[in-house]
């Protein structure tokens, strides 16, 4: 298994509606009403668009879920005592990220989500990996969302393909040292 | 695929503490006996299945189905996969229905549980998965492909979904949920699913181990990006899953003995499946059933607690025949119905987010 392009996104305190300007650079019709799990997603998926095929699996791992969405759903049922917004609830069932990551890359493989762990590069490679060893796939595409207060948000995101010798590196920088990754630093 | 045994299963459900009593009510042909909640703002009653017995914390609950499918081993050779949509979210409801406010230090990572379950048993590894429906049927297929490739000698899969009231809520706005309590999937006058409480677990491996349920043969999974709440309704999408899922198994729709519909008895999914099964099978359809009625929607855990139940109840039998089998859009059995023991079974789990999976099952005689 070999990787054949890589994006990185970092970037701290940008509301929503900056990172939907940004993906506006790269996607021409970005979904309406998404969270930020799945624009974060976006934003390390698009620049990679045309290396991907239509026969790619994505394995999609994240910290946490949209958080601001859950509040918010929280907030509406459990405090207020109202209905969920349907778009709201459909958006906290976690896989919509991956979903509109498919959708707007024309994505038609597997579509995992999973929670990122400390052994998160060792699943996404296994999950991936082994598509394309059964020849599931042509392309895997992982990808990784964290974010957290102190640091901000970092996306990472490769594509793989069958050849070239075991991936046996289980960090970013070193499974992507073979390809120039595309890098999108959002300013503050 | 390498076949895979299902060994040391556990189920407890709306319809029994354990898989045993499950199974039994079901080849019965008893249903359980729904709760109720009252949807907010409009005040209307919505049933919900939970599951029997005492309650007990979701730890509780995840130590007790670990502890009885590891059958008190070490389990440093083995894969831990929790599959939820879930996870512990009605914990969180909890505090802030009791008026604690929302912010980051409530929502724990997605993996929390998993990592936490790991280092207390010393799995190998662990993760959570989470593809909205098929979470549990994706769980059991990525789990067995990883142990039929030697990532790990074994996998464990822990599946649950519990009573969460931005759940019940939620499909209650999106008009999913049946006023009538009848759940009748693929009924021309179905009018919605009733969701369920389930907690599940069962133990992959390769080799047959003293008491398998049945054996894994393949499976496919792949995402339909036509909708975010409904597949293709002309079941193209899913009829391509299906026939995915019988070649990775090495057979064909002839082959198949009886196919586990998902059968949500929402209008425009059991329509999707109507169209893909005539697609997949057409005129050919082998027999057919469906499970929702008896354990309800269990969502991300339906993939193992409806295979689980499919594969009991034949154990101790027959399924029941569907009550209203005249009334179906699709030819249900309407009386008890029976497979050969070895017989090969496909089964269907479909859901949100595009995420479409098919299984293919063969049973294990005692």
């Amino acid at each position: 298994m070999k990787v054949i392009a890589a994006s990185k996104v970092h970037g701290r305190n940008h509301s929503d509606s900056e990172l939907k300007a940004a993906l506006g650079s790269h996607l021409p019709n970005p979904p309406r009403r998404t969270d930020r799990l799945t624009l974060l997603a976006l934003l390390a998926a698009a620049p990679l668009k045309a290396h991907l095929q239509a026969d790619t699996g994505l394995y999609l791992a994240a910290t946490y879920p949209a958080r601001q969405n859950m509040f918010a759903l929280l907030e509406n049922v459990c405090a207020q005592q109202r209905l969920p917004k349907p778009f709201e609830f459909v958006n906290s069932v976690s896989n919509a990220a991956g979903f509109h990551v498919a959708q707007q890359l024309g994505l038609q493989g597997p579509n995992l989500f999973i929670g990122a762990g400390p052994q998160v590069w060792g699943h996404l490679l296994d999950l991936a990996g082994n598509d394309l060893e059964r020849a599931q796939i042509r392309q895997g595409l992982v990808l990784l969302v964290e974010e957290d207060e102190q640091d901000g948000f970092c996306v990472q995101a490769l594509v793989l393909e069958n050849g070239g010798d075991a991936l046996s590196a289980r960090d970013f920088v070193a499974l992507s040292d073979s390809v120039e990754v595309v890098r999108l630093e959002l300013g503050s | 695929m390498k076949p895979v045994y299902l060994q040391s299963a556990q189920l407890c459900s709306a319809l029994g503490e354990n898989l045993r009593d499950a199974a039994l009510a079901c080849h019965k042909g008893r249903l359980p006996q729904p709760k109720w909640f009252e949807l907010h703002e409009r005040h209307e009653q919505r049933p919900y299945l939970a599951v029997a017995g005492a309650p007990l914390d979701l730890r509780q609950r995840l130590q007790q189905l670990i502890r009885t499918s590891s059958e008190g081993g070490a389990l440093d050779d083995c894969l831990l996969i929790l599959a939820s949509t879930t996870l512990d979210i009605a914990a969180i409801e909890a505090r802030v229905a009791a008026g604690e406010a929302t912010g980051n230090q409530m929502a724990p990572a997605l993996d929390a549980l998993a990592e936490e379950l790991r280092r207390e048993w010393g799995f190998a590894g662990a993760f959570t998965l989470n593809t909205a429906c098929t979470s549990a049927a994706n769980a059991l297929l990525y789990g067995a492909r990883l142990i039929a490739r030697s990532h790990y000698r074994r996998a464990l899969v822990v599946a649950f979904e519990t009573p969460s009231e931005v759940t019940r809520q939620g499909f209650g706005v999106l008009e999913l949920t049946s006023p009538s309590a009848a759940y009748r999937p693929f009924h021309a006058e179905r009018d919605g699913l009733i969701l369920g409480e389930a907690y599940a677990s069962v133990m992959l491996a390769c080799e047959p181990g003293p008491a398998p349920l049945a054996r894994l043969l393949g499976g496919f999974s792949a995402c339909d990006t036509s909708s975010l709440t409904n597949t293709a309704e002309d079941g193209s999408h899913i009829d391509w899953v299906m026939r995915r899922a019988l070649y990775s198994a090495k057979t064909k729709p002839a082959k198949i003995a009886l196919v586990k519909l998902h059968g949500t008895a929402t209008q425009t999914n059991d329509l999707a499946e109507i169209n893909g099964m005539r697609r997949t099978f057409a005129q050919a359809l082998p027999p057919l059933c469906v499970l929702k009625p008896y354990l309800g929607h269990t969502l991300g855990a339906c993939g193992l607690s409806e295979t689980l139940l499919l594969l009991e109840s034949l154990r101790q039998g027959s399924l029941p025949g569907c009550d209203y089998a005249g009334q179906a859009l699709l030819p249900l059995a309407a009386e008890p119905l029976a497979v050969a023991g070895h017989s090969l079974m496909l089964a269907n789990y479909f859901g949100f987010g595009g995420n479409n999976a098919s299984l293919v099952l063969q049973g294990i005689t005692p």
